[in-house]
């Protein structure tokens, strides 16, 4: 049987805390917690901290710390709202062209030269390239005013693949120059080693802007999973419901993809996690979600701080080592009679 | 008396008159079926009377006042819907189905309030959903389904109660029992329309039965009239030829 979710959301944060202090204080190299609590002007038998290493506690990993704890609980907040609204479990943000705007424009950005404007110059450009794609898949989709589920899906398709196609074709104008090259395909790779105070206002502020405006739509988002007749039959105009919370949760997506580019699997096994510990009913699920997020994108981004320099391990591919095994569980579990 | 009525509605679908000038209305304590061929325009019909979708032409009223400019919420505490199919992929128990009931009647935010709690108890308790109200409706067999859902369009209070096939997959004795659980709501004071093609079981027990034919209504009225074997035979195109009328029997529990 479930715990209450309560509980379980308390644990979360909990063990958010816990992860948040190990990304802190665990490095190959640099301050460990010793410098840590020091910096903190709790001294335990050590010198204090000297300004070096609190350049490096507070102005290096405590911005990558938010980035990383805000960019997770977005995605899965974007994956939880997604797979409601469309009604499918295995929706996710990248479904309605968010994520491969937010790729092609941060790539084009960086073979223009325009990235070296200045830190949030990537950021920029792809936040523009991921609203105009889910702008024009919602634009395609529209039909008489409404939008349908089936119409957002097939637009999201096609407008993923041309957009997809896109991206590869500005990125084979890098192939002259190694560091352009290998530049744009850390990007789209995802990563956060770059992360400065400047982009984790960016991703925090995506967050508290676009949770703020979803968590009270909570049951507008129960009402979604059911058909739209049913849905409108309790008082729900589902269309305007759905186009809404859509919207909201691109940008949640967009302001956090901008940020860090390409991060896959996360948007859409986190709401399934979260699911199997407190259910499908949002009012626990969204806080559930974006508590699991922050942490698995946390304890993500700290594997790739730990893993050998020369591995140059990106976080891209840590979460999608984490999200293949999960969707091989989550198959094993429905060949045995359970829903996905 | 009529509480929902619908007058000259026409639906197309490109080219197609789905619903082409067709008159229902519906009342308190009366038990009205909606029977003909698939395609003839029951499930747009319903749809229309809900408010989900505007007619193209003719007009929806509810209380006299068009169902369009009742706000979505006090529309939704008139009339209540219970849909065809199983709905939601995920894993909600039945109670939390049926707690979306209280939707139109919550705050937004607001936790469920000792009369919600109430009504959701009552409404299960009315189609026997007790046993099962706490498993994941993903788990539940299709019968055990639609009596939540039927539950969770009781739980509305909502004294219009619009049905689209609620007997289809049902056994005789699930379908026989949401039957009389209908009577007995109607008795009470509730006014039900089902859309069915279930005449055999449902005529019986109905007040009224409206024949739909082509997007218009063929025939209305007592059931042994409308679904006399001309009617029967022009628009289904089969003979019945039961003694004493279209019904071979009468199911009882």
């Amino acid at each position: 049987m479930r715990l209450p979710p309560r509980r379980i959301v308390i644990a979360l944060l909990l063990l958010l805390l816990l992860t948040a202090a190990l990304f802190l204080g665990v490095a190959r190299e640099g301050p460990g917690f010793h410098e840590l609590l020091a910096a903190l002007g709790l001294p335990i038998g050590g010198a204090p901290a000297t300004p070096g290493e609190r350049f490096v506690l507070f102005d290096i990993r405590l911005p990558r710390l938010c980035v990383a704890a805000f960019g997770g609980a977005s995605l899965a907040v974007a994956g939880t709202v997604m797979q409601a609204a469309f009604r499918n479990p295995v929706a996710s943000p990248d479904l309605v062209g968010t994520a491969a705007g937010a790729a092609f424009g941060g790539a084009l950005a960086i073979v223009t030269g325009f990235a070296a404007v200045g830190v949030v110059a990537t950021p920029l450009a792809s936040l523009l390239g991921a609203l105009l794609v889910t702008w024009l898949v919602f634009v395609l989709a529209g039909q008489y005013g409404r939008i349908s589920v089936a119409g957002l899906l097939l637009a999201g398709v096609a407008l993923n693949t041309l957009v997809g196609a896109l991206t590869a074709f500005v990125v084979t104008f890098t192939y002259s120059s190694y560091a352009a090259s290998s530049e744009v395909l850390f990007w789209l790779m995802g990563g956060l080693e770059r992360s400065t105070w400047q982009h984790a206002w960016l991703v925090l502020g995506g967050f508290v802007l676009f949770a703020a405006a979803i968590a009270p739509r909570g049951r507008d988002l129960d009402l979604l999973t059911l058909r739209d007749d049913s849905a409108h039959s309790l008082g729900l105009d589902a269309p305007r419901a759905r186009r809404v919370l859509l919207w909201l949760a691109c940008g949640l997506t967009a302001t956090t993809v901008a940020n860090t580019g390409g991060i896959a699997f996360l948007g859409l096994v986190v709401p399934h996690l979260a699911r199997l510990l407190v259910g499908p009913a949002h009012r626990a699920l969204l806080p559930a979600a974006a508590l699991a997020g922050a942490v698995l994108l946390v304890g993500s981004d700290l594997v790739c701080r730990l893993a050998p320099p020369d591995a140059n391990l990106r976080l891209g591919v840590v979460t999608s080592l984490l999200g293949a095994p999960y969707f091989l569980f989550l198959l094993a579990r429905h060949r045995r009679g359970a829903a996905l | 008396m009529t509480a929902l009525a619908g007058t000259g509605l026409r639906v197309a679908r490109g080219d197609r008159q789905v619903l082409d000038g067709a008159d229902v209305a519906l009342g308190p304590g009366e038990l009205v079926l909606l029977a003909g061929r698939n395609g003839a325009g029951k499930s747009t019909l319903l749809r229309v009377l809900l408010g989900a979708e505007r007619p193209d032409g003719g007009a929806v009223s509810l209380h006299g006042r068009s169902l369009a400019q009742w706000p979505p919420r006090a529309r939704a505490r008139e009339i209540a819907f219970v849909p065809q199919e199983a709905e939601t992929p995920f894993e909600y128990t039945g109670r939390e189905l049926v707690a979306l009931g209280r939707h139109p009647h919550r705050q937004r935010n607001a936790g469920l309030q000792p009369d919600d709690l109430a009504a959701i108890e009552r409404a299960l308790a009315a189609v026997d959903a007790a046993p099962f109200a706490d498993r994941p409706v993903t788990t539940l067999s299709g019968g055990e389904h639609r009596r939540i859902a039927v539950a969770r369009a009781l739980a509305t209070e909502a004294p219009l109660l619009l049905l689209d096939e609620p007997t289809s997959n049902l056994d005789l004795e699930h379908a026989l029992r949401l039957v009389l659980l209908l009577r007995r709501l109607v008795r009470a004071g509730r006014g039900v329309l089902i859309a069915s093609h279930d005449l055999n079981l449902l005529a019986p027990h109905c007040d009224r039965v409206v024949l739909l034919h082509a997007g218009r209504v063929f025939a209305a009225g007592a059931p042994a009239d409308v679904l006399a074997p001309a009617n029967v035979q022009a628009v289904f195109g089969v003979r019945s030829e039961a003694p004493g009328g279209f019904f071979p029997r009468e199911f009882r529990l």
